[in-house]
């Protein structure tokens, strides 16, 4: 963590989370994988996230025409920019799949704001979670902005 | 993040993580964390490097061969950023009063102006990166200028957007505006690095300054939400100087 801002960090109150949950991996080379980011990046023409947004959006694994709608701007947005695998990289798992490296990547990823508190997400990722289980996914990779 | 994770591991799915503030995952404890000493906005560390990202990736994956967790470990690389910080942050002492202003038409035209000037390069680096990232506003890039330069006026337009009001589309339009300088700039002379953008931008252009004129005209508000996505910085980028503008609480967002 640099040292600007970390004040401001420190004082966040971090959720109280049940931290006892531990499900066994798949081996990678059969594993599908997901990718849960927290950058609310949506597709062009989805409903914005709100500033404090609870909900979720999905891409599709070959989605690449995106914006993005979070609340916070004092992160650097140039790199998604240049290259949208800076901040989800699908591109990345469609060749390690391709290489074998993973077992497969899954048809839909998930965005978030990542500025809510995760506990006022709960819900929202529950519904994700039914989601993932419907197309078999077995690791979710999670992506923070 | 660390408590989706969470979420999503007691629903059966095996989670890992990457992630910058290393004492939240110490203290969340999620289930398998990769420490990222990376500037925040880069989780893969670096645009149009697909090494560099596999690499992320594959040491982030490694982590689900470990058991029991929580494992918690670090990526073995540091990306350095300047003096610590995160991104670029407006200089603390670089802060307009509405008095300071001057002529707002006249900046309003200068902005169109350069506008104007970028624009060709802006349609050549779409041509060649085949994407843009402009656009979560929805309005034209020609409508950007005028919808914001009404709120340097002090004024409060109408939302052209149905079911957007006029401040959050205000957001959406300045990192709009923001994204048609950076991309141009990223294109025409090659550049990847934040801290220069950023100065460039919001101190060098003259969109930056009528930027920095909402801001100040929108710290002198009637208007409660305006004044308070100024405050919190969630116009400019200040958070990561010192901290949001003096006299404001960054954790007092409701």
């Amino acid at each position: 963590m640099p040292a600007v801002g970390r004040g401001f960090i420190e004082r966040l109150e971090p959720p109280d989370f049940d931290n006892s949950h531990w499900t066994e991996s798949v081996p990678l080379r059969n594993s599908k994988i997901a990718i849960v980011s927290t950058a609310a990046v949506s597709n062009r023409g989805d409903r914005p996230f709100s500033w404090l947004a609870r909900d979720y959006r999905v891409i599709g694994k070959n989605d690449r025409d995106l914006v993005m709608t979070h609340v916070a701007v004092e992160y650097d947005r140039t790199a998604w920019q240049q290259d949208l695998n800076t901040i989800i990289p699908l591109d990345r798992l469609i060749e390690m799949e391709k290489d074998k490296e993973i077992g497969s990547v899954a048809d839909n990823h998930y965005t978030f704001m990542g500025a809510a508190d995760p506990r006022d997400m709960e819900k929202s990722a529950l519904e994700v979670s039914k989601k993932m289980k419907m197309e078999a996914v077995d690791t979710v990779f999670l992506v923070p902005v | 993040m660390c408590g989706l994770a969470q979420i999503f591991e007691s629903q059966g799915f095996s989670t890992v993580l990457v992630g910058f503030v290393k004492e939240h995952m110490e203290i969340i404890k999620p289930p398998r964390a990769l420490w990222l000493n990376f500037p925040m906005g880069r989780p893969m560390g670096k645009p149009n490097d697909p090494e560099f990202q596999k690499k992320v990736i594959r040491v982030a994956f490694e982590l689900l061969q470990k058991s029991p967790g929580p494992v918690l470990e670090d990526f073995p690389e540091i990306i350095p950023v300047k003096e610590g910080r995160m991104s670029y942050a407006l200089p603390v002492d670089l802060v307009y009063k509405v008095n300071q202003l001057g002529d707002i038409d006249k900046l309003t035209d200068e902005v169109n102006k350069e506008l104007s000037n970028l624009m060709p390069d802006y349609l050549k680096a779409i041509d060649i990166n085949g994407r843009t990232t402009v656009g979560a506003s929805e309005m034209k890039i020609s409508d950007f200028v005028p919808y914001i330069s009404e709120f340097a006026k002090g004024n409060k337009p109408k939302s052209p957007r149905k079911g957007l009001p006029a401040i959050p589309l205000l957001k959406l339009v300045v990192e709009d505006l923001n994204a048609v300088y950076t991309e141009t700039r990223i294109y025409r002379d090659k550049i990847d690095n934040f801290e220069i953008l950023g100065k460039w931008f919001w101190e060098e252009t003259n969109a930056g300054k009528l930027l920095l004129a909402i801001e100040a005209v929108s710290l002198e508000s009637d208007d409660q939400v305006l004044r308070q996505i100024a405050s919190m910085s969630l116009l400019t980028p200040r958070f990561w100087s010192e901290g949001p503008l003096p006299g404001i609480s960054g954790s007092g967002w409701t």
